[in-house]
């Protein structure tokens, strides 16, 4: 008898414990997810740096997958929201909170449709901060830069 | 009496339903993607076309084995990469014929990543399995002693797979030893023959390493304790496990305050790619440049994915293809490693620096100055109880039996 109401009661204290485990990991739980919470821009439709361009940018992979190379589509237009066709795209970009860049070296070319641009090799090896750095040369001399943030 | 076993039952249920709570929806969202339930079949080659050749495994995993393949006849692939010790060894560096210079890595994680070595210069597992063929330190072979030994010892399971082996009869056209990698001897050798008989011993070499990459591809990654707790939080249908406080709290430090997830990512606890973690230099060397020169090489390899010995087409070398060069975060940068059975292959990293895993961890928890290029690491703040914690998650990934392969073991190999 003095037995079984010795384990009820470790039963009970058992059972406070996992309560208790539970609230802990509750008010724990919002810190191991956290990345950078620092009021980024996610829009992937928006205007270059100096107004010359409007780009929109969008990724074929949903969701996009850690580790495997996939290809972005881009579509440039001037501001007026005329496609600019034959321009030429550089990309770069990397974590700004890991110091590394993007572990592929990714290549625009131009597609199907006036102001259509396809990005090749684009891969992401970790979940976090990202950035996508575009520079955009158009054959009538005008250039301008845009800085796109992810968050993986 | 009667009571007390469905109330102990209840507290079990409880105890794992709880378990499951521990955990916020992102936190299990990071533990399902560190499952080996997610881990995807090896993915594709299409630079060897044998890579699934069950008779190209069977010659491959003969081959792997074979000391006849060195100049010493006591060193094979198994040298380094024992099959009893999870395919690697414990040593700091790997030791053929003689004393190399960086750590023997393990095999079964290797096939789900897109670079070997661990600056990356190879980029297929057949690729790399010629580097230590001619490497002096290792097998000390040649190319062509390979072709030789393949003729003789193993030709009709090699024609099987590949075809005609040439006729190497004529040694003023064959040499007994010759390759462009070798010492100057064996360089003087290869440079006498033509380019049609070059190109006729690189295609044996190339092969070769295909069927040891078919045989590598059969190794498996077994599941681990830590599996088994994820696969139980997730009520998966297999043998489910619990974790202890510590490794609990382990695990949480691993995916959250250590942020060991950002590289150590994905079910082989690896994103595949190269980071400076300021790693010190191995002892009595200057720092390694890394995977800033493995890339080049990995460009300049001629049996790399776009070389003339590759299987693949134009547009299936995307690693290759869009390959980072020359970029400063690339100085003194090493593979990531997968974490899974860390526990059991002390000594670690690049070139076996740390005799422990507890000096890993608090080389990551201090995050000292690179002794070349710039590391990627922050100090972490973690306690003693922390750094213990974060061991005994580690522990769980630990292999609780040998691994082995889904090879056939009754083929018969002409050796």
């Amino acid at each position: 008898m003095a037995n079984s109401e010795n384990f009820a009661a470790k039963l009970l204290s058992a059972f406070a414990l996992i309560v208790a485990g539970m609230l802990i990991a509750a008010t724990l739980a919002p810190a191991a997810g956290r990345t950078s919470q620092r009021n980024l821009d996610l829009s992937l439709e928006r205007v270059t740096d100096q107004g010359l361009f409007r780009i929109q940018l969008k990724s074929g992979l949903d969701p996009i997958q850690i580790s495997k190379i996939h290809q972005w589509s881009l579509h440039v237009t001037g501001p007026d929201g005329a496609p600019v066709t034959d321009a030429k795209i550089a990309v770069d970009g990397g974590m700004p909170e890991h110091g590394h860049g993007l572990p592929t070296a990714p290549k625009v070319a131009p597609t199907d449709g006036p102001g259509n641009y396809v990005i090749n090799g684009v891969k992401f090896s970790m979940t976090g901060w990202w950035i996508l750095k575009l520079e955009v040369n158009a054959i009538d001399g005008r250039a301008d830069t845009i800085t796109f943030n992810l968050v993986l | 009496m009667s009571w007390q076993l469905p109330v102990m039952l209840a507290v079990v249920l409880a105890a794992s339903s709880s378990d499951a709570a521990l955990w916020s929806e992102s936190e299990l969202k990071v533990l399902r993607s560190l499952w080996i339930g997610s881990l995807a079949s090896a993915p594709a080659n299409p630079s060897n076309r044998y890579a699934d050749d069950p008779v190209a495994a069977a010659l491959g995993r003969s081959l792997f084995s074979d000391k006849r393949l060195s100049a010493n006849k006591k060193v094979s692939c198994a040298t380094c990469h024992k099959p009893s010790h999870g395919f690697t060894d414990n040593l700091s560096t790997g030791t053929g014929v003689g004393i190399g210079t960086r750590r023997t890595m393990p095999i079964a994680p290797a096939v789900y990543s897109p670079w070997q070595f661990w600056d990356g210069r190879a980029d297929s597992l057949w690729g790399q399995a010629l580097g230590p063929i001619e490497n002096s330190l290792e097998h000390g072979f040649t190319r062509i002693q390979v072709a030789r030994v393949l003729a003789t010892r193993y030709r009709s399971s090699y024609e099987r797979v590949f075809g005609p082996l040439p006729d190497l009869s004529n040694s003023n056209r064959f040499p007994m030893r010759a390759s462009p990698v070798a010492d100057g001897r064996a360089q003087r050798a290869w440079a006498a023959m033509s380019p049609a008989d070059r190109h006729v011993i690189n295609q044996v070499y190339a092969n070769f390493g295909k069927s040891i990459e078919a045989f590598e591809r059969t190794l498996k990654v077994r599941p681990t304790r830590f599996d088994r707790y994820v696969a139980g939080i997730l009520g998966a249908p297999v043998r489910h496990t619990l974790l202890s406080n510590s490794e609990a709290a382990g695990l949480r430090l691993f995916i959250g305050k250590a942020r060991c997830v950002t590289c150590h990512n994905g079910p082989m606890f690896s994103n595949a790619e190269f980071a400076n973690t300021g790693v010190p230099a191995r002892l009595g060397s200057q720092p390694d440049t890394g995977r800033i020169d493995g890339a080049r090489k990995a460009e300049a390899d001629p049996f790399n994915c776009k070389g003339a010995y590759s299987d693949a087409g134009d547009r299936q070398c995307d690693e290759l293809q869009f390959m980072v060069l020359d970029q400063p975060s690339q100085l003194g940068a090493f593979k990531v490693p997968s974490l899974r059975h860390v526990g059991q292959r002390a000594p670690y990293m690049h070139a076996g620096q740390f005799a422990s895993l507890s000096k890993v961890v608090k080389h990551y928890d201090r995050a000292p100055k690179a002794p070349r290029g710039i590391s990627e690491l922050k100090p972490l703040h973690l306690t003693a109880l922390e750094r213990r914690d974060l061991l005994a998650f580690l522990m769980t990934l630990n292999d609780q039996s040998a691994t082995t392969t889904n090879t056939q073991k009754g083929g018969s190999l002409d050796r």
